[in-house]
């Protein structure tokens, strides 16, 4: 088997910063201590799922400026993607918290954006299951779809930044600031977060071809 | 274009003031719950309940208002006036329609809300400017949410479904705009918030003016 070096990579990067971020030595900062290390996974996640659904975003624009179809496929396997990650995102975070903060969960915008946020995407599925004609459900989904971006956007980019939060960062917190995060950190967080673009992508990949080997059973 | 959407307001008024009921239906809405929240407190609310309770009811009371806005555009009469204007006209009208109704309605539920239940409140013309804001940003994210809605078999219970998520930090944020106008030394700090307000109002008119030409034909 014979992969592309895309592929290749993102194994390799997600490997080194697995082993490389447990192994390496971390800044002791009061209040995180070794659980900064959550850094190269719940953040590097997070970051990918933006970068999914920015990638299913496109796929819905170039649907509404196309109709190709199969746009409207990679668009949907792209946020269930994005969701998958999303939900490894959380639960990593919802992990941390619960050694960091003594609760799964706390009474934040940050974390209220990402449950929005969560909430929205769901609202998509349910969206598209509930339109019956193929095409005016790859059309209203895709407008659906433009839609829950930009409010995603807003509800985790704008709105966490105008009060202050818990989460580290936000209101004084150590976090992933340029005094907090050292070179050595830095080191395995750029390539982890790569590498999770990477996977997150072979995995939309996967389940697109999956999709559209369905829909060509269906047709014949 | 902006003569086309003058019409069409004004249509939309004419046609929604010759079926009043729907307007009256909407009022004893917002009487009855003012009146079973005055029985279930007795009379007695905290300040914080106060307000959430207020926005709670104004939230269900613009559902319920947006969710009759496409209802009418479903059938052959539809098509004729998407022939006669531009779809973005029709949004644009149906957002400014909504706007203006829902801004009514919310000063209308103030009114009769405290009058059953006092108003807590001290920076009157913050929270007024706060209803105004927050009522229309509702509006014009249902509105599109409405016409999205209205594309599927069950869209009263998808309305429901597709624009809580959309409209839960909006409320958050109303709350907490509206405890800042608890207190007389407190209501400048509201000025991000009513910033913020204005800021989602923009995105949301934006988005429903690029997108609805897709939407509307099937």
């Amino acid at each position: 088997m014979k992969l592309k070096w895309w592929k290749t990579l993102g194994i390799l990067l997600v490997l080194y910063s697995i082993i490389a971020g447990l192994l390496m030595p971390v800044p002791a900062l009061n209040i995180l201590n070794e659980t900064i290390r959550n850094l190269y996974f719940h953040v590097t996640m997070w970051f990918s799922m933006i970068i999914l659904m920015l990638m299913s975003l496109i796929q819905s624009i170039r649907y509404l400026s196309s109709f190709d179809k199969l746009r409207d496929v990679k668009a949907e396997t792209l946020a269930s993607t994005g969701m998958f990650i999303a939900t490894l995102g959380l639960t990593t975070g919802m992990i941390w918290a619960q050694f960091t903060w003594g609760t799964f969960w706390v009474n934040d915008p940050k974390l209220n954006g990402a449950a929005v946020t969560m909430l929205i995407y769901l609202a998509y599925f349910i969206l598209r299951n509930s339109i019956e004609n193929e095409d005016s459900r790859a059309r209203v989904s895709a407008i659906y779809n433009i839609l829950a971006f930009v409010m995603m956007i807003v509800f985790i980019g704008i709105l966490p930044r105008m009060t202050d939060s818990l989460h580290p960062g936000n209101g004084g917190n150590p976090g992933f600031g340029n005094y907090d995060l050292d070179s050595n950190m830095r080191m395995v967080f750029y390539p982890a977060v790569i590498g999770w673009i990477l996977i997150g992508s072979w995995i939309a990949q996967l389940s697109y071809r999956i999709k559209v080997l369905e829909i060509n059973k269906e047709n014949n | 274009m902006f003569k086309q959407v003058k019409e069409l307001v004004i249509k939309d008024i004419r046609l929604n003031w010759r079926e009043r009921y729907a307007l009256y239906s909407m009022l004893l809405y917002v009487v009855s719950t003012s009146y079973v929240a005055y029985l279930s407190f007795e009379g007695i609310i905290s300040e914080n309940s106060w307000v959430a309770l207020f926005w709670i009811i104004v939230l269900f009371a613009a559902m319920n208002a947006s969710l009759q806005s496409f209802k009418k555009e479903l059938n052959e009469q539809a098509l004729f006036f998407y022939t006669l204007a531009k779809p973005r006209a029709i949004l644009l009208s149906k957002t400014i329609y909504n706007s203006g109704l829902l801004i009514i309605l919310t000063l209308l539920s103030y009114f009769i809300y405290s009058l059953f239940l006092g108003s807590p409140i001290t920076a009157h013309w913050t929270f007024i400017l706060c209803i105004i804001l927050g009522s229309s940003a509702i509006a014009s994210t249902l509105t599109l949410v409405a016409a999205i809605a209205s594309k599927t078999n069950n869209s009263a219970g998808l309305m429901a479904v597709l624009s809580m998520p959309l409209l839960f930090p909006l409320l958050l944020n109303l709350i907490k705009t509206s405890k800042l106008c608890l207190s007389a030394d407190l209501y400048f700090l509201a000025g991000n918030q009513l910033l913020f307000l204005a800021l989602l109002n923009i995105v949301s008119v934006l988005l429903s003016y690029l997108l609805f030409p897709y939407l509307w034909r099937d």
